[in-house]
């Protein structure tokens, strides 16, 4: 009887005990000596394909990012891997930014939704949609209803930069089918987008298919979808081919790192280079 | 009437016995199809042999995953297997009544936690102690310690009752030999639970090398072969679930590829798990 507890009780303290040491806290050695670590999105992803454009990462259409970045294929763990490692740095879309982790300066250029409408932060991309001149009357007020006030603030609201409006939207007595195809990081947005132009105007069924900008595009010049999705600018041969570019969003997509890390700001060049892996070191990029 | 009901009773369990096989013909035929014309349209030796994963530029190897599973599972085994064995012998030999009542459930209670949860601790808890105490993080050694965690209640539980399932004669008749009670445990009881013992550890394997959620969130997911237990790790598992989301035409179909690759390593575990089974049943 009294051995069972006597085991029972140490057999709690050595539990208690290893939590105890995982949880303890780590030795608090200076983040600059530490090597970078360099967190990424998975291949093919539109935010890390945004990202490494925008950062020059991208040669030649090859993603040159280094191979020895830990992957992941969500924002939620890409957040708390960063939370969680005062040497690390990521990157999510600006919608998805969360206080845990800082988001640094970009040439000096916070970002936020003012300086990204204003085009000061460099890390910014478009929601584009593209549409040919012969849009049916359907497709053309569905574009009037993403341009509207109430179509604007459900991207504000999904977390998105809204352009500027001002035009209010009234449900029209149509009746059809709008087809888009494209980017899987504009879809998203769009899927809310089109659940309250059908809640709007029940007899208009949106059809939205998740293809990736380039095939979208190849779609609305084929004529197979009414409008294009693209989270990138419409490309001047597409433009000849008879597509016209309307912006409905901008969304920004922002470096982020622990917030024990004394960096405040990186050069985009700093930046490229660390996901080059040129630079591997704190302590490189602090001094100057 | 009654001979009506009994037929069409019948049908219905016939039925129900055939929806299982049917789910794993079309299965097995979805992956056939879906992934072997692009095996071979890449090449056999390109794909399981090629060490480059960059899907974007038309590489497909595989091998660097396929390492990565080996060494995952390979790191679970070290360490889940000694301590469920070990374990198993406590519960099953050595263990007061009360102190039972205790560690049984809470052995159960492990196999319950979703595999979500685990990983989530592991990014939390493990990752981060790992990185201040040897400098790690995401690495092989954090999928190992997480998966080995996971493992034991397969292994525990087996081994439990392949032990207790050796008669109680072996144990008496080593004691009655002179042997200590721990010797005739490790020396008497343990070989004969051998075939138990290593069901036990193959069904643990199979759980290790289809565990995914988990191992995507600490194990890194570079796409290149480890040069030790301290670096990042993708396994089979991970490379499908992180791309298929974006994947389309080769790229797809190669994940797909992927999934039969680990789809085979399945069914050879499970062969040698009816293997070890009969051979165990021979005796």
């Amino acid at each position: 009887m009294r051995k069972s507890i006597k085991t029972t009780a140490v057999m709690a303290l050595a539990a208690s005990m290893t939590v105890g040491m995982m949880t303890g806290c780590g030795d608090s050695s200076s983040v600059a000596d530490k090597n970078i670590t360099v967190v990424s999105r998975e291949d093919g992803s539109g935010t890390r394909s945004a990202f490494a454009e925008l950062m020059g990462i991208m040669v030649d259409e090859v993603d040159k990012k280094i191979t020895t970045a830990e992957l992941t294929n969500s924002t939620s763990v890409m957040t708390t891997s960063v939370e969680g490692n005062d040497a690390a740095i990521g990157y999510v879309s600006l919608g998805s930014l969360s206080d845990t982790v800082k988001a640094v300066s970009v040439d000096g250029v916070e970002p936020t939704v003012e300086n990204i409408k204003a085009g000061k932060y460099k890390v910014s991309r478009p929601f584009n949609i593209a549409t040919k001149d012969d849009l049916s009357e359907i497709a053309s007020d569905f574009v009037d209803f993403l341009l509207s006030d109430e179509g604007q603030k459900i991207i504000t609201d999904e977390g998105y930069i809204s352009t500027e409006s001002g035009t209010s939207y009234t449900a029209t007595k149509l009746s059809g089918t709008v087809t888009l195809a494209g980017s899987t990081s504009v879809a998203p947005v769009m899927e809310v987008l089109a659940e309250e132009y059908m809640s709007l105007n029940p007899d208009i069924t949106v059809e939205i298919q998740q293809s990736g900008s380039s095939a979208g595009m190849t779609s609305t010049i084929q004529g197979a979808c009414d409008i294009g999705m693209a989270s990138r600018d419409v490309k001047e041969s597409e433009m000849a081919e008879g597509l016209t570019q309307t912006t409905i969003a901008m969304d920004g997509i922002a470096v982020i790192i622990n917030k024990d890390n004394e960096v405040k700001d990186l050069t985009s060049e700093q930046i490229m280079k660390i996901y080059l892996g040129e630079i591997t070191k704190w302590s490189d990029v602090t001094k100057k | 009437m009654n001979k009506l009901k009994e037929k069409i009773m019948q049908v219905v369990f016939a039925m129900c016995a055939c929806a299982s096989i049917l789910s794993v013909a079309l299965i097995c035929l979805f992956m056939l199809t879906g992934g072997v014309p692009a095996m071979l349209e890449i090449g056999i030796g390109n794909f399981l042999g090629g060490t480059s994963w960059k899907p974007l530029e038309g590489l497909f190897g595989i091998l660097p995953m396929i390492i990565g599973s080996v060494y995952v599972t390979a790191g679970a085994l070290i360490i889940g297997v000694p301590i469920g064995l070990l374990c198993a012998v406590f519960l099953a030999r050595f263990c007061p009544k009360k102190a039972y009542k205790v560690i049984k459930p809470a052995v159960e209670l492990l196999a319950g936690i979703p595999s979500i949860v685990y990983g989530f601790f592991g990014l939390v808890v493990i990752v981060p102690f790992l990185r201040d105490t040897i400098g790690a993080g995401k690495s092989v050694l954090a999928a190992s310690i997480i998966l080995g965690i996971m493992v034991l209640p397969t292994i525990i539980s087996v081994s439990e009752s392949a032990i207790r399932a050796v008669p109680d004669s072996y144990y008496e008749g080593a004691l009655a030999l002179g042997a200590t009670k721990e010797r005739s445990i490790f020396r008497a009881v343990l070989p004969a639970a051998r075939s138990g013992i290593m069901a036990g550890v193959v069904l643990g394997i199979g759980r290790v090398i289809g565990e995914t959620m988990a191992v995507v969130m600490v194990a890194g997911n570079q796409a290149i072969i480890p040069g030790g237990i301290t670096e990042g790790v993708r396994t089979l598992t991970a490379n499908v679930v992180l791309e298929m989301a974006y994947a389309e035409g080769r790229h797809q179909e190669a994940l797909i590829a992927t999934a039969v690759v680990l789809f085979v390593f399945i069914l050879m575990i499970n062969l040698c798990f009816s293997l070890i089974k009969r051979k165990g049943g021979d005796k």
